[in-house]
């Protein structure tokens, strides 16, 4: 399933699996995910609640370690690295995305926004000043000393992909950026981070609503802690397509076998 | 690194200053443990102080001997009465006389003082002590009359020198000479009154203002005969080397107490250490409180700390993911750990002395500043705050960040 391109991907995940628990209560979230992630791609995968989405997310992101398996990033292992090693890649190459959004009640939209830079040792002022510049970008310049709970939803997921941008990370990890928003306040979401991937960043989203795999230029769904379906097997065959272009046919023939398999699950259980 | 120490320290205070009213109590517990601790060290030094003043005063040829006590154990804390003058002292006549003998010695003093009232008919002083010694005590403390003479070898077994105090207590004239009174019921003459020392405490441990003071020899009349001698008070010639002077007295001693160590010999400022057995007493007991009190407000600074992290897991999972290690989630809490202890702890100090200097308007002397204490506070408030922040910071680092994060789903 490996899949070369001139230059080195950005991602490289072989055989990978995570365990949790133990004895009767063992589970594998994960269970031999097989994955190669080129810079500048947009990824949407999709898959029902409990199939291992969060925890690829987690250990791409370096927040988990997997039980088996091997994650390249940028060509180099992953796996002997030090507790303070991972933060630092936290804090210099990866941007977090998250459902609930995830700032901090007690600083304003500001102090939210440039909280990554305080991990790269960068001065109060000019961590202020850069996040200042990236609320700029989301249209956020007049909110910058509101409070978090003054936001709409929108708002505050816009502030929370301001924060993950903020110390230009080369990945974004988003996981259901959308799932707490209405459709309106969704689409708005999905033409940031469409705007982000234009200007050559590598995106991993989750989401469980299809009609915004349309953004994304490639669509993975899973189903019990492996991949199910890849829209990039699909261009194997194919003479290699641009890849920044969203492959909105592509992901409309996956889509739906994916939601029949969605279907299945839910009647088995 | 200096952004980040200066970001903990911005996060610290945001926190604590929302928190307010439970970092302002938390801060209380650890400030009084230090008050406790500023206000003994305050008032010890003070006593020492003053100690070191006469010393110095003294000159540096004066060599103190004074029996060894005793470790204070538990159960001479629970009875504060001094038990020390009603034990034998092992300082004997014969060890004064063999150290007049060392053809370094200018001068000896032997300190007998003794239990019982000095009276009058109509008049019966509360503050007064009793003294017997040899003239010699006159020249070691440099002692001045402002009246009659001092006791010497030819005076008589029933004459006495009194302090001003006395003087004015006994006959409400600081002109006593001639006058007599009753030590334990005998009849004593004043031949000398001596001049005002204002030296309520001293290394002789009397207050010579308000004493008796009547020849060695009268005092072994009331102890069937036998010097108790409680200290002697050794003076070299000039020139003499003490450290050398210190150990010959010492082999002496040694030889004279069939190597018992029992007794031993002070000089310079080492003569100063309190001597008052109350006072040490005093001080071991507020010790203790000053340690509880401490203890208790490490356990707040804890408490707190284990509070403010559950209250804040989501944020500790969110730094982590946005690039914090575990080494600066632990420096973080720790910080804000240390913020409460210091600022506790400089409370403290300042109502240390505060509270001190109130105690001092009951007492004879006045605290005293040093750097030592300055010291001792911070020294404590530092090691609080870190042995009560650490295990609550280490808890906060090792969250999982998967687990913190989702908790709130
Ligand atoms: N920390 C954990 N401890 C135990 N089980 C977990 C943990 N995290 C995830 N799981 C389990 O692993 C599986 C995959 O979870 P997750 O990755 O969150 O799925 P998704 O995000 O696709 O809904 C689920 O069955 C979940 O219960
Ligand atoms: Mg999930």
């Amino acid at each position: 399933m490996t899949h070369h391109t001139a230059s080195s991907p950005v991602i490289s995940l072989t055989n990978l699996r995570k365990r949790f628990g133990v004895g009767e209560a063992e589970q594998y979230a994960l269970d031999g995910v097989d994955l190669t992630v080129e810079k500048g791609e947009f990824i949407a995968i999709m898959g029902p609640s409990g199939c291992g989405k969060t925890t690829l997310l987690n250990i791409i992101g370096l927040l988990d370690q997997p039980t088996e398996g091997e994650y390249l990033l940028d060509g180099k292992s992953v796996e002997d690295l030090s507790n303070s090693k991972r933060a630092r890649i936290r804090a210099k190459q990866i941007g977090f995305i998250f459902q609930n959004f995830n700032l901090i009640e007690r600083l304003n939209v500001l102090e939210n926004v440039a909280l990554p830079l305080a991990y790269s040792s960068m001065p109060h002022l000019k961590r202020l000043v850069a996040a200042s510049d990236m609320l700029k970008n989301f249209h956020l310049g007049e909110r910058e000393y509101y409070m978090p709970w003054q936001l709409s939803g929108g708002q505050t997921q816009r502030v929370a992909i301001a924060r993950a941008l903020v110390n230009d990370p080369s990945i974004i990890l988003a996981d259901e950026p959308t799932g707490n928003l209405d459709s309106r306040s969704s689409h708005v979401i999905m033409e940031e981070l469409s705007e982000v991937h234009k200007k050559g960043n590598t995106i991993i989203m989750v989401t469980h609503n299809p009609n915004l795999t349309t953004y994304a230029s490639r669509v993975i769904t899973m189903l019990d802690g492996k991949i199910d379906t890849d829209t990039k097997d699909l261009t194997i065959e194919k003479p290699k397509v641009a890849e920044k272009k969203p492959l909105g046919k592509a992901s409309k023939k996956a889509a739906p076998k994916a939601k029949k398999k969605r279907a299945k699950k839910v009647k088995k259980s | 690194m200096r952004p980040l120490l200066l970001e903990h320290y911005r996060t610290a205070k945001q926190s604590l200053v929302r928190a307010r009213m439970r970092t302002a109590l938390t801060m209380t517990g650890v400030a009084i443990g230090v008050a406790s601790i500023t206000t003994i060290l305050a008032l010890s030094n003070g006593i020492t102080n003053i100690i070191n003043d006469q010393v110095k005063e003294l000159g540096s040829t004066v060599a103190v001997i004074r029996p060894v006590s005793k470790q204070s154990s538990l159960q001479d804390l629970a009875n504060p009465t001094p038990q020390n003058s009603y034990t034998t002292s092992p300082l004997t006549e014969r060890d004064v006389e063999s150290i007049y003998e060392l053809k370094d010695v200018q001068a000896v003093a032997p300190l007998m003082t003794l239990s019982g009232s000095v009276r009058k008919a109509g008049a019966s002083p509360e503050r007064s002590s009793i003294l017997a010694t040899t003239p010699d005590f006159a020249d070691i403390s440099k002692l001045k009359m402002s009246d009659g003479q001092f006791i010497d070898s030819v005076t008589l077994e029933d004459t006495a020198v009194i302090g001003t105090q006395l003087a004015v207590d006994l006959f409400g004239t600081e002109e006593a000479i001639g006058k007599t009174f009753l030590i334990r019921g005998q009849s004593f003459t004043v031949i000398g009154v001596m001049k005002r020392q204002n030296d309520p405490i001293n290394y002789n441990n009397i207050d010579l203002d308000s004493a008796a003071i009547i020849s060695l020899e009268s005092g072994k009349l009331f102890n069937s005969g036998v010097a108790q001698i409680q200290q002697i008070n050794v003076k070299a010639k000039p020139g003499v080397a003490m450290a050398d002077f210190k150990q010959k007295i010492t082999n002496l001693l040694r030889a004279n107490h069939d190597h018992e160590r029992d007794v031993a010999v002070y000089t310079g400022t080492s003569i100063a250490k309190p001597t008052s057995r109350l006072f040490s007493v005093i001080s071991t007991v507020m010790s203790l409180i000053a340690g509880i009190s401490l203890l208790v407000g490490g356990i707040g600074i804890m408490n707190i700390m284990l509070v403010s992290i559950s209250e804040r897991t989501r944020e500790i999972g969110l730094r982590k993911a946005v690039g914090a290690s575990n080494r600066t989630i632990i420096l973080q809490f720790m910080i804000e750990a240390l913020i409460i202890s210091v600022i506790g702890g400089f409370a403290g100090f300042i109502g240390g002395y505060v509270i001190a200097f109130g105690i001092s308007m009951f007492l004879t002397y006045d605290p005293a500043f040093s750097w030592a204490i300055v010291g001792w506070a911070s020294a404590l408030s530092v090691g609080v705050g870190v042995l009560f922040g650490l295990y609550p910071a280490i808890r906060a680092s090792s969250k999982d960040p998967i687990e913190s994060l989702r908790r709130y789903h």
